[in-house]
């Protein structure tokens, strides 16, 4: 098993950033060094992680990082090897079935009976939850906007419309958490703005949403906490201005030769990366960077007889901090 | 009590509410093509088949005995009993499936509903279907036997009601084995179509020899196939009026068995399978 006592020791403490548990002493998930192994292969290795009530908490990682995987795990639907977790301050799997009853959660693809309606599957659905669950049936089919097509049989919906309909199903338990994985799959671009705007509306309403996703994006674009998994571990945590701010800037150099340019910087101490692009360079500074380095920057090329065409300082994006971070933990290993 | 943590603490319960069997109830009503099949060889098949008996009858009297002859009776319970089971299997079988195949299961179990309870739910629902259906078509088959079996052959005696209500039973057991063998059997592959395979091949090809043939040294094997164990308890009435049963040996050369054996087998393979069905279904990944 691969091992990293940095990596290991950022991710077991939370962030001081993150915000602090709900007053009622509980996070929305609590999972503390969980571990699932099929076979000799570690899908999630002793992962920490905090998510806080109320918030969109992003779930990053590239295809194969474990994502999936500890979500099922969370929901009962497979054993952990080792580890604590809690749902909304209730341990699961011990009392999960308490704990269930104020979630709600798509995993992987939303699949349903084909041969049965929209409507039809949310009664199953419904009535498995016992309540008053039957009575969500009718709101939760026209916030995703299905009331038209709910007797239509699910075999006719397209992806979008059975991805809403799994959120849709999540609805029926009026939940105060919601764990989405990977929500944005197979969707067109409309289909997930709409997705989006939905997940915005469910956290502003102070639920608590919890998405996987390798679309990093989209993550940005709806989630004000984050975490970072690679290979089973949780490599970062928190809120998304402080991470990306961490990883510091880029600068966009256009010039005439970059070839020529990339030797005459060199590896600078100030720079994480010098990567050559189609007209230019891109420098990736390093955290607490700025004006200086744009400035020592600016003296190499022009010292080298490099003409510059345009300097322009962006913010990292968490694209940018997420490639840097991930490339860094594959680094150390 | 909020009705959150109410429908936590009813959710918990292995006992199915009614909502969640009427719930698999619809999911296995509409699947029209199963349902179709169904009902023909529960329901059609004795009406077609006493329809054909009532022509020929009324064509040619002399040929051809009444449509509600004994010996009628007997095949038509017969036939019923050999396609129910086939259907009964497959309902049973779908029923122990679908929820995987289609990938209900995985959002069934994150609504904390027991998995014990989402299994013995199909029991109820898929019973509610066959047995009614059948129940349909075994009573086409008394009425007929009742109403139109005049004049009867030479030596024949209609069926006493207790005679083809004993027939009735052990066509509806005969059924229920079927589909919770199917049901559990089902659950545990995960799959529909090799669980339908093997048990036909169980009941049109094993059964018959083991209930037929002595094996040396392996009679008490033979006795443990619940076909073997539900031929000898066969009422006498669906033999033509011949008397077999516990005791009995008509059509049967293995030794009978006591009915304690006989019972024993057939709740064995009924607990048996339902046991297995459910701890797969308890333990199963989603």
């Amino acid at each position: 098993m691969r091992t990293n006592p940095a990596v290991h020791a950022r991710a077991s403490t939370p962030p001081a950033s993150q915000a602090a548990p709900d007053r009622d002493g509980g996070w929305a998930v609590e999972v503390h060094g969980l571990t699932k192994r099929f076979g000799a292969r570690t899908a999630v290795d002793n992962v920490d992680l905090l998510v806080p009530r109320g918030c969109a908490f992003g779930y990053l990682g590239p295809n194969g990082a474990g994502k999936t995987t500890l979500i099922r795990v969370l929901l009962g639907l497979t054993r952990a090897d080792s580890g604590t977790m809690s749902l909304l301050g209730i341990p699961v799997p011990s009392r999960r079935r308490d704990a269930l009853a104020r979630v709600g959660a798509i995993v992987d693809e939303p699949r349903f009976h084909g041969h049965l309606t929209g409507r039809e599957n949310l009664k199953i659905l419904a009535a498995a939850r016992g309540g008053n669950a039957g009575q969500q049936i009718a709101p939760a089919l026209a916030r995703t906007r299905l009331t038209e097509r709910a007797d239509d049989k699910v075999s006719a919906y397209s992806m979008g419309m059975r991805q809403r309909l799994g959120l849709a199903a999540c609805l029926l338990a009026d939940p105060q958490l919601l764990i989405l994985d990977e929500p944005m799959n197979g969707l067109d671009p409309a289909g997930m703005h709409e997705m989006r705007d939905m997940i915005r509306d469910l956290a502003d309403e102070g639920r608590t949403v919890m998405l996987s996703s390798h679309l990093l994006d989209e993550v940005q674009r709806t989630c004000d906490q984050v975490a970072i998994v690679d290979h089973g571990q949780v490599i970062r945590q928190g809120p998304i201005e402080d991470l990306t701010a961490g990883a510091g800037v880029a600068i966009e150099v256009q010039c005439s030769d970059p070839p020529a340019a990339a030797r005459a910087l060199g590896q600078p101490a100030f720079a994480t990366r010098v990567t050559i692009t189609g007209d230019g360079l891109t420098v990736t500074l390093a955290a607490g960077s700025g004006r200086e380095q744009a400035a020592e920057i600016t003296r190499r090329l022009v010292g080298a007889g490099i003409t510059i065409y345009s300097l322009q300082q962006t913010h990292a994006s968490l694209e940018d901090w997420f490639l840097s971070v991930t490339s860094r933990f594959g680094e150390e290993k | 009590m909020t009705q959150h943590a109410l429908a936590a603490g009813q959710r918990s319960s292995w006992l199915p509410p009614l909502p969640v069997i009427g719930a698999k109830l619809l999911e296995l009503r509409r699947r029209r093509v199963l349902m179709i099949v169904t009902v023909a060889f529960t329901v059609a098949l004795p009406v077609i088949f006493y329809g054909v008996r009532l022509a020929f009858h009324l064509g040619d009297p002399a040929r051809y005995a009444p449509a509600g002859a004994p010996s009628a009776f007997a095949t038509a319970v017969t036939v019923m009993d050999e396609f129910g089971f086939i259907i009964a299997v497959t309902l049973g079988v779908t029923a122990g499936t679908a929820d995987v195949t289609d990938g209900m299961f995985r959002h069934l179990v994150i609504t904390g509903r027991s998995r014990l309870a989402l299994y013995l739910a199909r029991i109820p629902a898929g019973l509610s279907i066959l047995l009614s259906l059948a129940a349909v078509g075994f009573t086409v088959a008394c009425l007929v036997t009742g109403f139109l079996g005049s004049p009867l052959p030479a030596g024949a005696v209609t069926p006493s009601p207790g005679a083809m209500a004993d027939a009735g039973l052990w066509l509806e057991l005969d059924l229920v084995i079927a589909f919770t063998v199917g049901l559990g059997l089902g659950s545990l592959m995960g799959q529909r179509t090799v669980p339908v395979i093997l048990l036909i091949v169980l009941e049109i090809i094993i059964t018959p020899i083991m209930s037929n043939h002595v094996l040396p040294y392996f009679i008490d094997g033979q006795r443990l196939l619940v076909g073997v164990a539900m031929d000898q308890l066969k009422p006498a009435v669906l033999a033509g009026g011949t008397r077999i049963g516990p005791g009995g040996s008509i059509g049967l050369n293995i030794p009978p068995m006591p009915t304690w054996a006989m019972a024993s087998v057939i709740a064995g393979w009924i607990i048996g399978w339902s046991a297995i069905g459910a701890w797969k279904m308890s333990t199963r990944d989603a």
